[in-house]
Order: C-alpha cells, then sequence, then structure tokens
C-alpha cells in the first residue's frame, strides 16, 4: 500500500516545488528585486561583519588628518576627530540592524496579536483598540520622541521603545482589517461548526492568511525605522557619542558642513542604498506572494 | 439563413505559471440572425472565453494564436482596439451574470444610463433620461422616472438584473451577449428573466446569444445550441434537436445528468464518470474520449470528423450515423416508503419546536429607554420540524426565507430567540459553547460554497483530519485517518497533499463530506450541497451522500433551494417563504400535489430542459419582500394569485392536511 501511494505523492510533491519554481523564477527575472536583495545582503553582511571589515577602530582619533575627504587610506574620508568614517558607517549599521531587526519584529508581533483580538474580540475592545491606534498614530513621531527623552535621557532603548510604539497601529490595522474580512467567511463558520475554539481558528487559520502582507510590510519599514533611528539620533534623541550610527554620523557631518560636505554625502549613503533595498526587496516579494499580480505575466 | 456573427477556427491560449492552456481549439459556429442561440458547457469548456473574444475584452494573459470572428463583414479580431471599442455597448453588449458587481455602486441608474449613451452628442441630457426612462419601463421596473434617481442598492435582486438588461438594449445594440443572466438570481426570478428576454428578443429583433451551463434556461429560451466540452464545440443544431435527438455522447451524457429531467426516483444519479483533460497537453484525439461511454480505439488517436446532420447541426463524433444505441435507463427505486414508516416508530433524532430567530435592528438601550421592545427581523419564525435516523429532510426556499439561518441556530452558530432544539431528546438551544462541543461530534455541517468552506492554506489531509485534533481524539493516527476518510468518500488519495484551491469544485465537495464524517456524526446539516458543482460531479455527490447514509444511518437536513435536486435524495421536504415554513409532506407527494400556492409556484417554476415543455404560466409576480416589511397577513399574501381578504388579516396557522402533511394557507389548493 504505502508503495503504491508513495509514488503519486511524489509526483504531487514535484507539482507543488515546480508552482514554487515558477514563483521563485518570477523573483529572478524581476531586476529590482534582485538589486532589492543584494542591497538587503550587503546591509545584513556588512552590520554584522563590521568589526572584520571596518580598516579602522571606529573610535580611534587621528587629529592631524581630521575632516579628509576620500582617499585611499580613508575611503570615505575622516570626521572632525580624524576618525575613518566607513568604521564609522560600517559599525553604525550594527545600530541600525539592531533597530531594524528588534524593532520591526516586536512590533510586527504586537501590532499582530493587537489586531486579531480587535477583529475577533468584543466589538467595545475593537473600538477601544482603534481608538488608542489612530491616537498614536495622529501624534508626531518626533515630538513624543523629544517628550520622553526629557523624562529618561538618551538612549538606543528608547529610539527602540518609540520606534516600536509608533509602528504597532500600522500593523495592527492591516491585521484587523484582513482578520475581520476572514472572519466573514464560510471556512471561519464551517471550523466554528466543528468546535474549534477562537484561539485555534486565529493562530490555524487567521494567522497564515494575514502574514504575507504584514511581511511585506515589515519589509517596507525597515527603511523608515532606520531613518527614523537617524533622525533621532541626529537629534540628539537616541544614541549618544561617541557611539557610530547613521544618524549621529549625519549629525555630526552637518556640523561640520561648512568644512567638509564629505561627511554628510557619506553618512547618507547608507541610508539611501538600504531604503532603496528593502523597498524593491518588497515589491519584489509582494508580486510573488500576492496571486493577483502573477495572473498578467 | 443570414449570418449575423460568424466564429471560424478561433484557438486561444492562457498562459499560466503550469504552462500555455490551450482553453480553445478551432472553435467555429455561426449566429443566424434574430435568434436566440445558447451556448452551454460546463466549467472549463471555454464558453466563457467564447464571449469575451467577440467582445475583444480577453484577459491580459490570453492570446488569440487563429481564426477570425466575423461580424457584419468585418473580422473583429483584425479590427484596432479603437474601432472594437466602438463596436462594443453600441453594435455588440452585454447582460453580466451578477448585476451587483457589474454595476457603478456609486452612480445613479439615471447618470449610468446617460453615461451609456455618451457618444449621442445630438441628444440633450433631457432625452437621454427619457430614453432611460422609457428602457427602463419596457424591461418592467415600475415607475422608471423615479427608480431612474436610485442606486444599484437600492433595487433589489432581479430588478438589478432588469436594469442591466435595460443598459445593455440601450444603444439598440444588433447582437446582445448574456453571460449566465439567471444564475445569481432566485428561481421564480429567473423565470420572469427569462421571460423578459425572450418578449424583448422578439421586439427588438436583436441576436442573442447566452451562455450558461443551465440546461432548463437553455431550453426555454434558445432558438439554437452550441455544446462545449474542454474548449471545443462538440455539436451544435436546433434546440429541439440537440434535447431530443443528441448525437454527441457529451451532449447525451449531460443531459441525462441533469435531475431536471428525471422524474422518477432513481437508485442513482447519472453521472460523467472521469475529469476534464488536462488543456495544457490536450488529448490526440477526440477531446471525450476519456470520459465517453462508446470509445473506440480510432477516438483515441484521430480527431473525429466534423458531421453535418440533415437540419444543418454539426456533431463531431466519431460515431455518427445515429447508430448510438440509447442507454439503458437506471434502474428506478420504489417509491420511498421504507423510511417514512421506519419513522414513526423510532424517537426523532432533531426537532425543532416553535423555533424563533430575530435579528434585532436597533440597540437595546433605545428601545428601553422608549419602554419597548427594540425592532427586529424575524428570520426564522415558528419553525417546527422533525428529522429521524436516517432520514433526509429537505428545507427549500428562495434567498431570504431563513433556511440558512436555521441551519446554522441548529448548530448554535446563530442564537435561538424562542423555541426549543432538540437533539436526541434533550434541549440543545442556546447553550455555552464549552457545553455544545461534545454534541458537535454528532453533529456535523457542510458548507454552500465548497472551496470556500476549507482553509485556504492548510493541506487537504490537515483539513479532513482536523475534526480529531479539535475534539482531542488522540488514539488514532493521523495519517490512517485521513487516508481512511479519503477512501470513504472516493477522493484519491496523492490528493491529501493538495490545498484547497487545487481542487475542483467536486473534490473540494468530497473534503467537506469527509471533514464532516470525520467523527461518524448521527446528522449532517447539508447547506446547497450541489452548490458550485457541475451538472455532471452533482450526481455523483448525491450518489456518495446516499451511500454513506445507507453505510453509516446518517440523518441528512438538506438546505436547498434546487426543487429538482431535494426531489431525488428526500423522504420528506418543508417549504420555507419568508422564515416561516409554508407547506411540509413527503417529498413524492408534495411533488404529485401541492396544497401551497407558493409551493405550486415553485414545483411548476422549475425550468424544463425540454424545449416542447416551455412553463405553461409566467411564474410569479413581483419579488420576495424584505423581512424589514413582513405582511401582517399571510406572508405570501403580496404574490399570491388567490389572496383573498383574510390573508390580508391573518397568519395561516399550521394544520395537518391527511398524514405527514402540514400546511400554513388559509384556502390551499383543491
Amino acid at each position: 500500500m504505502s508503495v503504491a501511494s508513495s509514488e503519486p505523492t511524489l509526483e504531487i510533491r514535484s507539482k507543488a516545488r515546480s508552482a514554487r519554481h515558477a514563483q521563485l523564477r518570477v523573483f529572478l527575472t524581476n531586476w529590482q528585486a534582485m538589486l532589492g536583495l543584494v542591497l538587503v545582503v550587503i546591509f545584513f553582511a556588512s552590520a554584522i561583519f563590521a568589526p572584520q571589515i571596518a580598516p579602522y577602530d571606529p573610535n580611534a582619533m587621528d587629529i592631524p588628518a581630521r575632516l579628509a575627504g576620500p582617499s585611499w587610506q580613508h575611503l570615505a574620508g575622516t570626521d572632525q576627530l580624524g576618525r575613518d568614517t566607513l568604521s564609522r558607517i560600517l559599525h553604525g549599521g550594527r545600530v541600525a540592524l539592531t533597530i531594524a531587526a528588534i524593532g520591526v519584529s516586536l512590533s510586527l508581533a504586537i501590532g499582530l496579536a493587537l489586531g486579531m483580538l480587535a477583529a475577533f474580540g468584543p466589538r467595545r475592545l475593537d473600538s477601544l483598540l482603534l481608538l488608542i491606534f489612530d491616537s498614536v498614530r495622529s501624534f508626531p513621531t518626533i515630538i513624543l520622541g523629544l517628550a520622553t527623552v526629557s523624562l529618561t535621557g538618551p538612549s538606543l532603548g528608547l529610539v527602540m521603545v518609540i520606534v516600536v510604539i509608533t509602528s504597532i497601529p500600522q500593523y495592527a490595522r492591516v491585521t484587523r482589517t484582513a482578520a475581520l474580512v476572514l472572519r466573514g467567511t464560510d471556512f471561519v463558520l464551517a471550523e466554528r461548526s466543528l468546535g474549534a475554539s477562537t484561539l485555534r481558528i486565529l493562530w490555524h487559520h487567521i494567522l497564515p492568511n494575514v502574514v504575507g502582507p504584514l511581511l511585506i510590510l515589515a519589509a517596507m519599514d525597515v527603511p523608515v525605522v532606520v531613518s527614523l533611528e537617524a533622525g533621532l539620533s541626529f537629534l540628539g534623541l537616541g544614541v549618544t557619542p561617541p557611539t557610530a550610527s547613521w544618524g549621529t554620523l549625519l549629525n555630526e557631518g552637518y556640523l561640520v558642513i561648512r568644512n567638509s560636505s564629505w561627511m554628510v554625502i557619506m553618512a547618507g549613503m547608507p541610508l539611501v542604498l538600504t531604503t532603496i533595498g528593502f523597498t524593491f526587496l518588497a515589491e519584489g516579494l509582494r508580486d510573488i506572494l500576492d496571486p493577483r499580480m502573477n495572473r498578467g505575466r | 439563413m443570414q449570418h449575423l456573427l460568424d466564429i471560424k477556427n478561433l484557438s486561444v491560449d492562457f498562459h499560466t505559471l503550469q504552462g500555455r492552456m490551450k482553453a480553445l481549439r478551432n472553435v467555429s459556429f455561426g449566429m443566424k440572425k434574430g435568434r436566440i442561440l445558447g451556448i452551454v458547457g460546463e466549467s472549463g469548456s471555454g464558453k466563457s472565453t467564447v464571449l469575451w473574444s467577440i467582445m475583444g475584452l480577453l484577459a491580459p494573459n490570453a492570446k488569440v494564436i487563429g481564426g477570425s470572428i466575423l461580424f457584419q463583414d468585418q473580422d473583429l479580431l483584425t479590427l484596432s482596439e479603437q474601432a472594437r471599442r466602438q463596436l462594443r455597448g453600441e453594435a455588440i453588449s452585454v447582460v453580466f451574470q451578477d448585476p451587483m458587481t457589474s454595476q457603478a455602486p456609486l452612480l445613479s441608474y439615471g447618470r449610468q444610463m446617460a453615461d451609456i449613451l455618451y457618444r449621442r452628442r445630438e441628444m440633450s441630457r433631457c432625452e437621454k433620461r427619457g430614453a432611460a426612462a422609457e428602457m427602463l419601463g419596457k424591461v418592467g421596473i415600475p415607475d422608471p422616472a423615479f427608480r431612474l434617481d436610485q442606486y444599484p442598492h437600492e433595487f433589489s435582486g432581479g430588478m438589478r438584473q432588469r436594469a442591466g438588461i435595460a443598459m445593455a438594449l440601450l444603444t439598440g445594440p444588433n447582437l446582445l451577449l448574456a453571460d449566465e443572466p439567471t444564475t445569481a438570481l432566485d428561481v421564480t426570478m429567473e423565470a420572469q428573466i427569462i421571460h423578459l428576454l425572450r418578449d424583448l428578443q422578439a421586439e427588438t429583433e436583436a441576436t442573442v446569444a447566452v451562455v450558461s451551463h443551465n440546461l432548463g434556461l437553455i431550453a426555454e429560451l434558445c432558438d439554437d445550441v452550441v455544446v462545449m466540452y474542454a474548449g471545443e464545440v462538440v455539436e451544435t443544431g436546433a434546440v429541439r434537436q440537440i434535447f431530443h435527438a443528441p448525437r454527441h455522447p457529451y451532449t447525451q451524457a449531460l443531459l441525462e445528468c441533469d435531475p431536471a429531467r428525471i422524474v422518477e426516483r432513481p437508485a442513482r444519479l447519472p453521472i460523467i464518470a472521469g475529469e476534464l483533460p488536462d488543456l495544457t497537453s490536450p488529448p490526440a484525439g477526440c477531446i471525450f474520449a476519456d470520459r465517453c461511454p462508446y470509445t473506440l480505439p480510432l477516438c483515441r488517436t484521430e480527431k473525429p470528423p466534423v458531421v453535418v446532420g440533415t437540419d444543418g447541426g454539426l456533431a463531431r463524433c466519431h460515431i455518427q450515423s445515429g447508430a448510438v444505441a440509447a442507454r439503458v435507463p437506471g434502474a428506478v427505486m420504489p417509491a420511498a416508503s421504507g423510511p417514512l414508516a421506519r419513522a414513526a416508530n423510532e424517537a426523532p433524532l432533531l426537532e425543532t419546536r416553535d423555533l424563533n430567530i430575530r435579528f434585532p435592528t436597533e440597540g437595546m438601550l433605545l428601545a428601553k429607554l422608549q419602554g419597548r421592545q427594540p425592532k427586529g427581523l424575524d428570520a426564522v419564525l415558528d419553525v417546527s420540524l422533525t428529522l429521524h435516523p436516517g432520514e433526509t429532510l429537505g428545507v427549500v426556499g428562495e434567498s431570504g426565507s431563513g433556511k440558512s439561518t436555521l441551519g446554522r441556530a441548529i448548530l448554535n452558530l446563530v442564537s435561538v430567540t424562542t423555541g426549543k432544539v432538540l437533539f436526541e431528546g434533550n434541549e440543545v438551544q442556546s447553550l455555552p459553547e464549552h457545553k455544545f462541543k461534545p454534541l458537535r461530534r454528532n453533529m456535523a455541517m457542510m458548507f454552500q460554497d465548497p472551496n470556500g468552506s476549507l482553509s485556504p492554506r492548510k493541506t487537504v489531509r490537515a483539513l479532513i483530519t482536523e475534526p480529531l485534533q479539535i475534539h482531542g481524539i488522540k488514539e488514532r493516527d493521523l495519517d490512517r485517518e485521513a487516508e481512511r476518510l479519503a477512501d470513504m468518500v472516493r477522493l484519491p488519495r496523492p490528493l491529501l497533499a493538495r490545498f484547497p484551491n487545487q481542487l475542483s469544485g467536486g473534490q473540494a465537495r468530497r473534503v467537506g463530506v469527509a471533514r464532516a464524517l470525520a467523527l461518524s456524526p448521527r446528522l449532517v446539516i447539508a447547506d446547497e450541497p450541489t452548490a458550485g458543482l457541475d451538472v455532471s460531479v452533482q450526481g455523483e455527490i448525491l450518489n456518495l451522500m446516499a451511500d454513506l447514509q445507507a453505510e453509516h444511518g446518517l440523518a441528512y437536513l438538506i438546505i436547498t433551494h434546487n426543487l429538482p435536486v431535494i426531489r431525488h435524495i428526500s423522504d420528506r421536504i418543508a417549504i420555507m417563504y419568508l422564515g416561516r415554513i409554508v407547506e411540509q409532506g413527503p417529498a413524492e407527494e408534495i411533488f404529485r400535489h401541492q396544497h401551497h400556492p407558493y409551493t405550486a409556484s415553485l414545483v411548476q417554476g422549475v425550468p424544463q430542459p425540454d424545449p416542447d415543455r416551455k412553463r405553461a404560466h409566467r411564474g410569479l409576480k413581483g419579488e420576495v419582500p424584505s423581512l424589514l416589511e413582513r405582511p401582517r397577513g399571510c406572508d405570501f399574501v403580496s404574490r399570491c394569485p388567490n389572496a383573498r381578504p383574510l390573508c390580508h388579516e391573518a397568519k395561516p396557522p399550521h394544520r395537518g392536511v391527511g398524514p405527514h402533511r402540514v400546511i400554513a394557507c388559509h384556502f390551499p389548493l383543491a
């Protein structure tokens, strides 16, 4: 019996695999998505291996060589204390990666949970959550940052908290809308008729169906979060000197822009590239994950 | 006779991720001027692709790879996009399947219809409005001048389809295409639309093409018929030829499968075994060879020739001379007296007593402040039913009759307002979920949409074994259980690894049956078990349900609007109208003789797949009233042909007429 049934099963598996291959082909032939993927990989690799690849200690000062332009010695020039900008960018990438990874995944997880709760919970809870989401969204992020920093003092943790608080509503709203649509479908009713608990329905049947768009949203959110950190650090609310982050680099470059514009240009570059990378990657992912986008190809 | 439209060797490919799907292959047929042509076929036959090829509105991944479509001496396929656009809406227009999605929701009808006339620069806005109102009047919409300022959501389903027809006819097209024009409508509405289309065609002398899977509609409405199967035309001919002397085995099989043709209650419903061929690599020989009962070796190697019949009809079949022996009709089962006789002695499995379900339409607070009951609508009103073990009860009604709500209330998915639901003698209505959960092992539900009721990201294996997990049954091996259930519903085991969107309608329905039966329930509530299935597959599912009933002693409560289907599987029938049961009794008796005028119009309103047995009368006038405006007297009073003053005053009580028969009518039909 097992011999007889194993053969067709293999065939089915290979069919499913070929469908996946076709999706992969769509992705691989999309030059934007590939460029995005390459940039994102570079971002991750350079942040993780920053200590190995950075040519100098990011905090080593070399006063005589201060405010130098790009040269073979200092590929991205130096700052007003003679620190190597490339090394500082690479190390700053670690801060950006930490914020992006932890901030985005935390807000995704919390947003997902709250969104499903809003969709499937009592209607009053839904209204309350919506009110909270809208209040948070309508509050300017920078003002929120300024207000909290006056209470706690600047720190990386604070940036993280602000990132999470301000990004939760968008994940929760997307989840809620998708879950509300699913709540009215026949298959959810069918599950209830089988006796499935709400928790089981949420975990087994709603979650797999809403998580796809959320991952795309998360990929698009990474550059937002990274530039938010840069923005807050630029204003002196986030990472404190001498730790390198893309925001503090921009800030320092801004202070010396009259003497040398290289620092601002060089510190802005990774921000631009990361943004492009994640945006293109997210759009590519959307094209292969969203069946409606597939049809015309 | 002159042809208005001639399609020659039309071939269309679809580019999909699985490869090139050859959706149409050498399709040729003509449309005679001033006649109604029916294009009939099951899903996957390519009938809609033909229609959209004529309009030039194929999906972007479709490509016309050959052939021509001659319309008024020009080949539509060689025209520029601009020239084709000139024809659309002017010379050729379309009536869509679902008027709710094909009409602009935020524009009034007056605005939408004036827009259709945008090319008529010489007409003033007033004249356009006048033309629109006149056309609305023509399609039977009362008070058209007032209705022009209304929006689609303010129209009922039947009205909306009438307006859709009015829009299509507004420009006086030579060719009117109708894509499943009655599929979204109830039976009584369908009859009205068929008559409307016939009358309008006679009046305007337009040429009409109707695409449908509904043989009854085709037989009643059409003069000529084209039968399509898997992207090929297998037979064409005059309607009487097709329905009375079909020459292609597929046409024969399709007609045999239509439940409305089967008057006797057969032991098994006829089916067409097998599945559609894979259209990415269609077989070399006859496209129907795999499922044909008469296949010769020749059929598998060579394309059948097109043979012209004496009447001008065509058929593509190797066995052509009419020498095909008539098939032996299925063995006829003796009248169903068994379950009824048995039922009297046994305790009922399920019973509802004066069940009422009321949905509030305003808040409790407001009503409390004003010191009265909150307003609401009664979805289910005084429903009393009994169902014995091993018995099948059919609940029949149009949309809004409360039949689905009733099914859901029995399963505690909708809360009951008053009345009782007894399962095995115990009251189970409005129990908290944790107390009801153990009962769910004994009652299961099959939902209307076969694919939509399956969780899309789960494999079939996970879906059909889920009831075991939900109820914490650990002693059974899930893989073995999945295989057992798949075998039970005759679902090929390899399909266990698939996802719902990779299943055909019939396969998805089998998964639904398997899931419902996973815990060996005693009661199965089936909501439209044949909805969304092709005629040839309907029989398979109903046969399967009958087999499983015989094997496991299941009791079925079948909820449907489809009378011909219910006739073959039900022991007893209850007819619902506006949430109330108007007539109840043994199936055969109800079909033989109806006491309630509504039942009579439903039974006689079934479209007959026989061009010589067109419905004698025009069916019911008007539409099902809104539940919010329930009449004070009899619910049916506004549409009843024999309403008398008493009917306007008092609701007729339920009363017994003979054994097993209950009706609610003041003046039952003799």
